[in-house]
């Protein structure tokens, strides 16, 4: 199969030359260029996340309307459960603290998993330099937050670290007051989910074509300039992905909350998803913690949406 | 020149300096997983003690747990769901941006939307329907489930990353008569070697670190993976095991995915031709 | 490198597809059927337990023919939700542990549990059950599972710390304050606490040794966590806290070593905990001991010393009925009971099995078996669970501001009075 130089593109509204001669149907057009079969690409991961993620659900969906308990037949409630999320102060601070994590998620992992990134981009051994970044990502799970637990414990490291800079809290048990206790988990994630970030945002520099930059520098662009005028706007896809996936991860804080607090201590540290695992499988009030899971998901939803939709038509605008 | 050396010289700097710190905790784990098993001290935890027992703690972890069966079926699932979830993702992605299909964005969202759900939620309705359909405790219905999860992920970074690959490339191979299965397999998945690898290396690593859907979906030794058995030793109050044999435990659970980090580095330091945009 | 991609590419997806069907069918599924062979599947929360359940299966495949394979699980309210969903589908367990006090109520009164007061009358007349403990696993008159394990209360304490100051275990609340006053003038910390999980061991403790009463009580929705006997210990124990005889609660670290390094004096837990400190060689009677806490009122009749007993249930429509009750009643016997304490090396709920090499342990199972005890439910059992949640949540902000006891405790009567409102009283 040979391979033709490939011509520009120049506007978005520009025709191939397959649609140049005549104005066929859409539906021709269409089929004539991509084939029979383009539902048939999408069908299988539409169907696996439709079956396996989507219908599970519904059944949550349900109980949010009742009062189960978990053993007992389920009795209906109606809205019982979303009016009284309305007056619940621990759900506000639920709201307060995954809000924080958002905040947190999209400056802490993203911000340094871009520096890292660049840094380490295009220089010799620079994939050894950000390997220590990607390995806690491949540890697993509870082993970490032992050693968070030291890290964090009362006059434990980062206690001295702080007084070493004195800088304020060397004497505070930094998991016991709200909002710091989310501020140091956040910290922790941070440690653990920077890889993830650095990774795809490799990937991202890797796609970045020569040619755009070679023109840039020859105009005399160079550091901060060129990054911002040109690599930059070439990384958006990427970037696109990894802020997209952090703002659903934060969104949906758990494990790092629940190994280090358990929410607590009296409930100041708790998020979104652990006020619902609280109170659906803790105690046991399956009807309202299925709320709170309802509103989480709209949410999530809700954001993922016009965060995409932002995102994705603005390229479709540059990219045709 | 010089100043292109200094540059790269600062950037070296910020890069070693960050790695110490972030290696900090590595630091810790290891030295305290290395500690004997009667010996860990929170006051002392940063001084590395002066017996080498990381093998011991190890292969009492190993024989507390009972890792050996589990250890087949994690692998097992960790190579085939990311595997076939990159497929169908780069199926979805390639269909969205390539082929353009009609009302891309909501099938997009729809695949995407898997994500938005919490995986706790999820877990007493997928139990009540795969033992009705027979498929609890099976390595179909784990594999089934972990396909799932990795899909949404996979789709996202494809179907971004084809984006940046030129359309044009598309339209000339039609021209030359290719079928779009053809210009799919031969041409859109070699181009995305480095993307493929990235979600590879990911989704092994948040496969072979699931708890909750092994714990909850499998019973048996060969089918339930390795972290439930794990995590016993490290979180249950009740087991009292001591420190450095959890932190072991943890660190050899960890091996594979680090070993797979090492090894696909070189996927990630060349540039990639996708074409002009 | 084009071409060798495109290969390795299709192999992988080729080799993908048939490892899957290949050994998807492999995936094992259930329990094994043979006629003369049977193995029960117990599902159980102390995942950490399987390597001791495992042996346990040894000893009664030589006993009785039935073998015993354990389906650990670590997350608790993960493995409530589990057992919850298994009544409704074709997956029951054989056996299962679960929870004394309101929870084995539920699942009683849903006639999901099978009835064991043939074996419980049977036990207790042959001297394998106590008869103290038949209350937590009676319900509406009729006995439910047998118990899995039975753990006393009590406080455990550092042998070379003590001798060094020349303590001695203390038999009345006077003399325990005392050493925690001794202890704090050497810079020791007397006694440890923690806000996460077994937040409530000091509130029950002084509750129970103080007004066991209305300790009853409040599991069953009767006192009002804002009655004078409970802000009365609330004020006690924030006493102790100013005093500075408590060690950090935010400190995460696990119990037994700060006790092994002597960071703390003494740790209230139960009697399992012997467990953490064999495992970290420590020895019994050597490097550490174990006494009854004194009740803190010398005017009750009893020490109240608090009762931890997991059941070992069986369902009604379990996959072999006969094979599981056949298992509960050898389960109780001496011959299960006896390998089962000492692998543990935790207590009995059978009155003639000691744990040798621990005369501390030892005593205090005699002299419950003898009825010398107010033997009372541990609160984590005796409270329902949304007034559990509420209660763990306030005991853990109570102890980074103690000042706050009444707001705290406002808060855990809310709770409870919307639960009992909707559910009948008695557990």
């Amino acid at each position: 199969m040979t391979t033709r130089t490939p011509p520009r593109l120049t506007t978005a509204r520009a025709p191939g030359r397959l649609t140049a001669a005549r104005k066929p149907s859409r539906g021709h057009h269409d089929r004539a260029l991509f084939g029979r079969f383009r539902h048939g690409y999408i069908a299988p991961g539409a169907l696996l996340v439709a079956g396996l993620l989507y219908l599970p659900f519904l059944w949550t969906v349900y109980l949010s309307f009742t009062n189960y308990d978990g053993l007992s037949p389920a009795t209906w409630a109606g809205l019982a459960n979303y009016r009284a999320l309305l007056h619940d102060p621990a759900l506000l601070t639920a709201i307060r603290n995954t809000l924080i994590w958002v905040g947190g998620t999209t400056l802490l992992p993203v911000g340094l998993g871009l520096l890292v990134a660049v840094l380490s981009y295009n220089i010799k051994g620079g994939a050894w330099l950000r390997l220590p970044f990607l390995l806690p990502y491949a540890f697993s799970g509870a082993g970490i937050g032992l050693v968070w637990g030291v890290l964090l414990s009362p006059g434990g490291t980062l206690n001295h670290v702080l007084g070493f800079f004195h800088l304020p809290g060397a004497h505070t048990p930094l998991l016991s007051y709200a909002p710091l206790n989310t501020v140091v988990l956040i910290i922790a994630m941070t440690w653990q989910q920077i890889g993830v970030n650095t990774l795809l945002f490799v990937v991202g520099l890797q796609s970045i074509p020569r040619e755009p930059i070679e023109a840039a520098k020859i105009d005399g662009a160079s550091g901060w300039a060129l990054f911002q005028r040109v690599i930059w706007p070439l990384l958006s896809p990427l970037t696109t992905v990894v802020v997209g996936l952090a703002l659903v991860a934060s969104l949906k804080t758990f494990d790092v909350v629940w190994v280090a607090t358990q929410g607590g201590p009296g409930r100041t540290s708790e998020t979104l998803a652990v006020t619902m695992y609280r109170d659906t499988f803790v105690a046991d009030q399956y009807g309202y913690g299925s709320a709170v899971a309802v509103l989480l998901t709209v949410v999530t939803g809700v954001v993922s949406v016009i965060y995409l939709r932002q995102q994705l038509s603005r390229r479709e605008r540059l990219n045709g | 020149m010089a100043r292109r050396r200094a540059v790269t010289g600062a950037r070296v700097l910020v890069l070693v300096i960050l790695g110490l710190i972030w290696l900090a905790p590595a630091y810790l784990i290891v030295v305290n997983a290395a500690r004997p098993a009667g010996a860990y001290n929170p006051a002392h935890a940063w001084v590395p003690s002066g017996s080498f027992d990381l093998l011991a703690n190890m292969r009492r972890a190993w024989d507390a747990a009972g890792l050996g069966e589990s250890l087949g079926s994690t692998l097992l699932y960790s190579v085939v769901s990311p595997a076939i979830a990159i497929l169908i993702g780069a199926l979805a992605g390639f269909s969205i941006v390539t082929l353009r299909l009609r009302h891309g964005f909501a099938w997009f969202m729809l695949i995407f939307g898997g994500t938005v759900f919490p995986s706790q939620m999820l877990l007493v309705p997928l139990f009540v329907a795969y033992s009705r359909f027979n498929l609890y405790d099976t390595r179909f219905g784990l594999i089934l489930i972990y396909t799932a999860i990795s899909v949404p992920f996979a789709a996202f970074v494809m179907r971004n990353f084809f984006t940046g690959v030129a359309f044009s490339i598309f339209e000339a191979a039609r021209l030359d008569g290719a079928s779009t299965a053809r210009i799919f397999w031969r041409m859109y998945l070699p181009l995305s070697w480095s993307a493929l690898a990235a979600i590879f290396v990911l989704e092994f690593t948040f496969t072979w670190n699931d708890l909750l859907f092994g714990m909850t979906l499998a019973q048996s030794p060969g089918v339930r993976p390795v972290m439930p058995a794990v995590s016993a030793l490290q979180s249950d109050v009740y087991a009292g095991t001591p420190v450095p044999v959890a932190l072991a435990v943890g660190l050899l659970v960890s091996l594979p995915a680090i070993a797979l980090f090492l090894a696909t580095q070189r996927f990630f330091t060349r540039g990639l031709t996708l074409g002009q945009l | 490198m084009r071409r060798r991609m495109r290969k390795v590419a299709l192999g992988a997806a080729a080799s993908a597809t048939v490892l899957t069907t290949v050994l998807a069918g492999c995936g094992s599924s259930g329990s094994s059927s043979a006629t003369t062979n049977v193995t029960l599947k117990l599902y159980n929360d102390k995942g950490a337990w399987s390597p001791f359940f495992t042996q346990l299966g040894a000893v009664s495949k030589k006993d009785i023919g039935i073998g015993l394979t354990p389906v650990g699980y670590t997350d608790e309210p993960t493995y409530q939700a589990f057992i919850q969903a298994s009544f409704h589908t074709n997956k029951k367990p054989d056996l299962f542990t679960w929870s004394t006090g309101g929870q084995l109520a539920e699942i009683a009164r849903l006639h999901q549990v099978a009835n064991t007061s043939a074996i419980w009358q049977q036990g207790i007349a042959d001297g394998d059950l106590p008869k103290g403990l038949e209350q937590y696993y009676t319900v509406d008159g009729q006995q439910y599972c047998v118990p899995l394990n039975v753990a006393y209360w009590g406080m455990f304490y550092n042998k070379h710390v003590f001798a060094k100051y020349g303590l001695t275990p203390p038999t009345t609340w006077a003399q325990l304050m005392h050493i925690a006053q001794v202890l704090k003038s050497h810079g020791v910390t007397p006694f440890y606490e923690t806000d996460v999980l077994f937040s409530f061991v000091w509130f029950e403790q002084l509750l129970v040794g103080t007004a066991p009463d209305v300790y009853q009580e409040l599991s069953t929705g009767k006192a009002s966590y804002t009655s004078p006997a409970v802000v009365n210990v609330m004020k006690m124990w924030q006493g102790m806290i100013n005093a500075g005889y408590m060690s950090d609660p935010a400190d995460k670290t696990d119990p037994s070593v700060q006790l092994k390094d002597g960071q703390v004096a003494m740790v209230p837990d139960g009697s399992w905990f012997n467990t953490s400190m064999t495992q970290q060689n420590l020895k019994p009677g050597v490097d550490y001991g174990f006494f009854v806490i004194p009740n803190v009122n010398p005017a009750l009749p009893k020490t109240s010393v608090i009762l931890e007993s997991g059941p070992l249930c069986s369902l009604v429509h379990a996959p072999d009925p006969a094979a599981s009750m056949k298992y509960l009643r050898w389960w109780i016997t001496p011959a299960a009971q006896q390998p089962w304490s000492q692998s543990r090396g935790d207590a009995s709920a059978n009155p003639k099995v000691a744990v040798h090499g621990d005369t501390d342990l030892s005593t205090v199972m005699k002299n419950a078996g003898e009825g010398k005890y107010n033997l009372l439910l541990r609160y984590f059992e005796a409270a329902p669970p949304p007034v559990l949640a509420a209660a763990l949540d306030a005991f853990g902000a109570f102890m980074v501001h103690p000042n706050t006891y009444m707001t705290q405790l406002q808060t855990i009567q809310a709770a409870a009075q919307s639960y009992w409102s909707s559910h009948q009283a008695g557990s």
